[in-house]
């Protein structure tokens, strides 16, 4: 933030400058005995102040921080359990304090409203006060030019109210606004004609643009968290959802999301590959992995068909679809006591922490005869057998083996409440195998009792995906560019005056002094500047009296019959 | 003069604030209403849609869970429960039979169902099938393409969802979630202006 908010020290501000000559407003000193009213205005000018603004923002990214540190209820709700069971203690506190959920945290809402009251407040008399400052002219020029940080003085052999006409007309084409003793109010000064020029508005401009656009930003996050959603879903190589809520494993709704705004798009998964370093140290490592898809953005459109990478991500329909995991779905058929087929599907398994792509899941099967079954295992890509454990030697699938525990009884399934596809809840069920069964791509496990067979019958890639709808995103990105043009503008640009006086001299000539004043000169360059333009005016002032002295050797320039300096002037626009 | 400016500001400024706040609460409670709609028994999982305020139900082709193909217009001027359920859907496992109890009852009545089999396997599905005793057919939804054109016309956000579909291809009813016998019977009875027999 910019030096905007310090109107009572500030010389440029017409506002302030408005104010000159009154007392002091009573607001402004200790609220004391001020009553509500005078509260409530106290608290209102130290929450637009630039102080508080700063502390705010300060505070909204200190906020921030445990949302990347910690894992969040939105992103990351198994990192979220996985906290609880390593720090027990520690994590229902943090829970209290919202720290798994920041931003959706009271706390991180505070913070976040208050400082868009902040900019608000900010902003909008700062917006009255540009447009002010915009319309009114500079100041008038002061008497004593000399005590200027910059001032130069010269003679010229031209008349003062010549030579204060040069000089506007050289100001002008440089794009300074002009003020001349007619323009507004107090008596011109007898026998000395001035003019003050002033340049530098757009300092005001980038400073307004770079609020605003802070205000966008804000707004726009605003925007996507009502009206954006994110959603994960598992897709099995060879299936195909759409983008609703049935059709998804996990929503998070903005907070204006209804089902029906979702994209009405769908996205098949063709084929997936991952290819892993074979050799060397970094063996196991990922090298490439691609999910061939084909998407249609709305039911009956023309089907699309993309390479969808890791940070390559697939737009469609305003979303965005990222690839973000993968893992193996071994396929079994389940054949019941009644020798009928009840289940033969590809079953995702998830891969754990032990590496390798050894992955764990579960089969249920509600509807076999007489019995429920249900069976939990993992899946090896590349078994070794070590020392009697079976572990996984590589992530692809070279030697794929399961390993099946198989119950009997009530999956809970038929009642009660929804349940997780990768948990079996054994508490209504009977083990059926005491030791785990390892099975190769095309072997069978025989129930005992007849119970059935559950058959290994291949595996297929899965990939997980996740969808996010910001609709925030690209004015987000605007307005931080436009805040950040704003920011350098308000930088660059200085507002800086000049003030020409001309006395008449006794030799007909006069004496011109020049002053000049810039509120911040962080940046230097003014001293240069004014130099310069000193140097300007002068010779453009010379120029005109040796061309006055040549069609006209015996002129009087004090007595000329055009003396009235706004005549003919239109009114320069200041930059 | 200066201070009543600063006032006018701060007061501009408040009143923005205010608009702001004031737009988008109200966004949040225009999504809420819409004319046309009356909720069985003041649960709003159970939705009726007035005569004029139906919307259509849109047409598919797709196969039955037996291997044939199946239009949704041949449907046309009879009245049909249309059931979205998987057998994975615990809340679909319990409606079932209640399910199949209302279809039976509604028979004579011309009363048509149909299931829609969202996020299922042909294995699992029959066997669903075959275990609750359900004899009327369903069609598989593998493409998605069937639940997302019906959640254009009403909120189909998950299974099972259970809609009515009168006699014209216009959504009458919609049950969200598990339908309970009492909610399909007086949904059924207004449709159709009969009663279970």
């Amino acid at each position: 933030m910019t030096d905007v908010r310090v109107p009572e020290a500030d010389p440029f501000d017409a506002a302030a400058q408005e104010r000159d000559g009154r007392p002091p407003s009573p607001a402004a000193a200790a609220p004391g005995g001020l009553g509500l009213a005078g509260w409530l205005k106290w608290a209102w000018r130290q929450l637009t102040s630039m102080r508080i603004a700063l502390v705010l923002l300060f505070l909204l990214a200190v906020g921030s921080v445990p949302g990347s540190i910690l894992p969040q209820q939105g992103t990351d709700a198994a990192g979220v359990q996985q906290y609880y069971t390593s720090h027990p203690g520690l994590a229902p506190w943090l829970n209290h304090l919202g720290l798994f959920n920041v931003f959706a945290a009271p706390w991180f809402a505070a913070i976040y409203l208050l400082l868009f009251a902040s900019l608000v407040g900010c902003v909008v008399p700062r917006t009255f006060r540009l447009v002010g400052s915009a319309r009114s002219l500079p100041p008038r020029a002061p008497r004593h030019l000399t005590r200027l940080p910059h001032s130069a003085e010269y003679t010229v052999a031209l008349g003062p109210q010549d030579a204060v006409q040069v000089a506007e007309r050289a100001l002008a084409s440089h794009g300074f606004r002009l003020r001349r003793p007619a323009d507004g109010g107090g008596s011109p000064d007898a026998g000395e004609p001035w003019v003050s020029a002033e340049k530098g508005y757009l300092r005001e401009v980038g400073n307004l643009l770079f609020h605003l656009a802070l205000l966008g930003v804000l707004v726009s996050v605003a925007l996507g968290g009502l009206f954006g959603y994110k959603a994960d879903r598992l897709l099995v190589q060879g299936s195909t959802f759409a983008d609703t809520a049935s059709q998804l494993d996990e929503l998070y709704p903005g907070r204006l999301v209804s089902d029906a705004d979702l994209g009405p798009f769908t996205i098949t998964l063709n084929q997936f590959e991952a290819s892993y370093i074979a050799s060397g140290p970094q063996r196991g490592q990922p090298s490439s992995f691609d999910a061939q898809i084909s998407y249609t953005a709305r039911p009956g459109g023309p089907v699309g068909s993309y390479r969808l990478e890791v940070n390559r991500p697939l737009s469609v329909d305003g979303a965005k679809v990222y690839l973000i995991g993968h893992g193996y779905a071994p396929v079994f058929r389940v054949t019941d006591a009644r020798g009928q087929v009840v289940y033969n599907a590809p079953t995702p398994f998830i891969s754990g922490s032990s590496g390798n792509f050894l992955s764990e899941g579960v089969v249920k099967v509600p509807d076999a005869q007489p019995q429920q079954l249900g069976f939990t295992g993992i899946f090896v890509p590349t078994a070794v057998d070590v020392g009697g454990v079976l572990q996984s030697a590589f992530p692809a699938a070279d030697n794929p083996v399961v390993s099946m525990i198989a119950y009997a009884g009530n999956l809970g399934m038929n009642s009660g409440p929804s349940q997780s596809v990768y948990q079996l809840d054994t508490a209504g069920m009977r083990r059926l195998t005491t030791s785990p069964q390892v099975l190769q791509v095309g072997q069978s496990l025989k129930l005992p009792g007849g119970q059935g067979t559950l058959t290994f019958t291949g595996y297929v890639p899965w990939v997980s995906l996740t969808i996010t709808h910001d609709p925030g995103q690209i004015p987000a990105l605007v307005c931080g560019i436009a805040a950040l043009g704003g920011l350098l503008l308000s930088f660059m640009v200085r507002r800086r005056r000049v003030f020409v006086r001309a006395r008449a001299d006794s030799g007909g000539g006069s004496t011109v002094r020049v002053g000049g004043l810039t509120r911040t000169d962080a940046s230097g360059g003014f001293e240069a500047e004014f130099a310069s333009l000193a140097d300007e005016l002068r010779s453009a002032q010379r120029a005109a009296a040796a061309g006055q002295a040549a069609p006209q050797p015996g002129s009087e320039p004090g007595t000329e019959p055009d003396s009235e300096p706004d005549s003919g002037h239109s009114q320069h626009e200041g930059k | 003069m200066f201070r009543g400016k600063r006032r006018a500001v701060v007061l501009v400024a408040a009143v923005c604030t205010g608009a702001l706040l004031a737009v988008v609460l109200l966004a949040g409670w225009a999504s809420g209403g819409s004319s046309g709609v009356s909720y069985l028994d003041g649960n709003t999982n159970a939705v009726l849609y007035a005569a004029g305020h139906r919307p259509l139900a849109p047409d598919f082709t797709a196969s039955t869970l037996t291997g044939s193909r199946l239009s949704f217009s041949s449907y046309r001027g009879r009245v049909v429960v249309l059931n979205f359920w998987g057998s994975w859907c615990v809340p679909c496992r319990e409606e079932a039979p209640t399910l199949a109890v209302v279809a039976e009852q509604y028979q004579r009545a011309g009363v048509a169902f149909l299931g829609v089999d969202v996020r299922d396997t042909t294995a699992s599905a029959e066997a669903f099938v075959r275990n609750f005793g359900v004899t009327y057919p369903s069609v598989s939804d593998s493409s998605s393409q069937i639940t997302l054109a019906f959640t254009a016309a009403v909120p189909v956000s998950g299974t099972p969802t259970t809609l009515v579909v009168d006699r014209t291809g216009h959504i009458a009813g919609a049950v969200f979630g598990q339908a309970t016998y009492s909610e399909l019977t007086a949904m059924l009875a207004k449709v159709t202006g009969k009663t279970a027999g």
